[in-house]
């Protein structure tokens, strides 16, 4: 029989707060992380045609991490790093009695090192001198720059990867974490989604890709609006998230509290456009399936879905057609919220920071609400989506995330039975 | 209504050059998505390369609506301020302040086709 994988520790750094507590209770009063994008120091915010994000404010790595290390890495990697030292803390190991080689990180991350990857190439095309490139330039643009770093700031020598699948890449890293321990390679994974990239030219680019919403510039709370008729394209946002992953037998010899099973992941891809979804919903509704099985669950048994759900026209209209197409009757059941309306879309880190909401779902029975979701849209009208607070037992949950590259992935946890379960706490 | 010459040539000759075809293919009357073949990334590639040559911005909200040919010809006209004949095409780089995205939110929807 394979190995059931089970959550044990949580951390986040987010728009609405850094720490799974502070994050927790923002996310369940419906605090909105948006704002205003003051200016890209030194220049103005005048040419962009979105002005907002879900930014974290007053972010400092020296506040939470005492190494150097922290000084010497990006801007994600910071946050990486600041979520996964949260989360083994919470979790209780202690890497002093664990086999190092028996504890991996995975890191989802779409953007990776923009901050001081922006900053060099200016200065080089500005100031035409090439000996004045940063010599750290290289190891913190490079992609595996915050797998990296965590490993060495907790000694994790076991598997270290690097996925990178634009929006859906913490989704991948938490399915690619569940391969990892059910396959044996290792008892415990540090799962980290990060992205810190709202700058100039990144945000240029999603500006020019048309997908950021515009219309909500005086008013940036209202700015990311899932499901909602006035949506008009997604809010970026940053942050990280970290998930303890490990084996249900290594969690319960260490008497560690258990906060769910991760049970079922699916990756799939639409191969059918770079940046569009099928609108037939069909690849989606096809992933969600996928991932039902490999946990052995049906659609029936489906509490809640953290939606992807980023506040685009079509992207939120394809994910409820496939979500009625998989569960029918049942669709109108299942309570869901969206994530992003509350810190926009964070990228690589979102697949990540809805895990977290779904895993405090099912260990909380509470679910956040979706904000700004006050006309419904008739393409997108789902009976279990609510701009309050829902309270409801969850025993299944559905993680859903979709990339650029025609990218899919589902991941489903489900309420930790009571043998590994320790306490509520 | 009648278009302005130059205009519709510029937008129909970058229409044929992002689709490999002749301009004389191009006809004011197709349809972007219908008859070109554009889905809404290859229409924002398009209006991309319009922006720059006739130094324009174009704010997400004038996108619902644009579906033909000549819906985009009609477009760069009024926001010209021009009707035939045409002026000269200014060069691109001038401060985007000119063109500073108008304030007429329609509640009628840009459409945000991203995946993201």
């Amino acid at each position: 029989m394979r190995a059931r994988v089970v959550v044990t520790g949580l951390g986040v750094v987010s728009p609405i707060g850094i720490g799974i507590s502070d994050f927790w209770k923002a996310a369940l009063a419906g605090q909105s992380g948006i704002s205003a994008i003051s200016s890209f120091d030194p220049f103005p915010m005048e040419g962009y045609r979105s002005k907002v994000a879900g930014q974290v404010r007053d972010f400092a790595v020296e506040r939470f991490i005492d190494s150097v290390q922290g000084e010497r890495v990006d801007r994600y990697a910071q946050f990486g790093l600041v979520a996964a030292k949260e989360a083994l803390a919470d979790s209780g190991l202690q890497m002093a009695k664990e086999n190092p080689h028996r504890v991996g990180v995975i890191v989802g991350a779409g953007m990776g090192g923009m901050v001081m990857g922006e900053r060099e190439i200016t200065q080089l095309y500005q100031q035409h001198k090439p000996h004045r490139v940063h010599p750290n330039f290289i190891p913190a643009i490079t992609l595996n720059s915050a797998s990296g770093i965590i490993a060495m700031a907790h000694g994790a020598k076991g598997p270290n990867l690097t996925i990178s699948t634009a929006c859906s890449s913490s989704a991948h890293a938490l399915g690619q974490a569940l391969h990892c321990i059910r396959e044996g390679r290792a008892d415990v994974v540090i799962v980290v989604g990060a992205d810190a990239s709202i700058t100039p030219l990144v945000f240029a680019g999603f500006c020019s890709l048309r997908a950021l919403s515009s219309k909500y510039n005086d008013n940036p709370e209202k700015a990311s609006r899932p499901f909602d008729r006035l949506r008009d394209g997604f809010v970026m946002g940053e942050g990280a998230g970290t998930l303890i992953l490990e084996s249900a037998s290594h969690a319960k010899k260490r008497k560690a509290r258990v906060y769910a099973e991760i049970a079922g992941y699916a990756a799939t891809n639409e191969a059918y456009h770079m940046v569009i979804p099928r609108e037939d919903g069909l690849e989606v509704a096809h992933t969600m399936k996928l991932a039902l099985a490999d946990a052995g669950l049906t659609p029936a048994q489906v509490d809640y879905i953290n939606a992807h759900a980023t506040s685009t026209t079509i992207g939120d209209a394809v994910e409820v057609k496939a979500i009625r197409q998989l569960f029918k009757s049942r669709a109108d059941k299942i309570t869901i919220s969206a994530t992003k309306s509350l810190i926009g879309h964070t990228l690589g880190a979102a697949g990540a920071i809805g895990g977290i909401a779904s895993v405090l779902a099912l260990h909380t029975g509470k679910i956040h609400p979706t904000a700004n979701y006050d006309d419904p849209d008739p393409a997108c009208a789902l009976a279990g989506l609510s701009r309050s607070a829902q309270e409801r037992r969850v025993k299944v949950a559905l993680l859903n995330a979709f990339g650029f590259g025609s990218n899919n992935a589902a991941v489903v946890f489900k309420q930790a039975t009571a043998e590994g379960r320790r306490s509520k706490g | 209504m009648a278009t302005d010459p130059t205009i519709s040539l510029k937008i129909r000759t970058a229409l044929a050059e992002y689709l490999k075809r002749d301009p004389d293919q191009i006809l004011v009357a197709q349809h972007l998505r219908d008859d070109l073949g554009l889905d809404s990334m290859a229409v924002i590639e398009l209006l991309y390369r319009i922006e720059e040559a006739f130094d324009l911005q174009i704010p997400d909200h004038d996108l619902a609506g644009m579906t033909t040919v000549g819906h985009v010809v009609s477009y760069v006209e009024k926001r010209l301020g021009k009707s035939a004949p045409a002026a000269p095409i200014k060069k691109s780089g001038k401060s985007l302040k000119a063109t500073k995205p108008a304030k007429q939110s329609k509640p009628s929807k840009p459409k945000s086709k991203k995946k993201s």
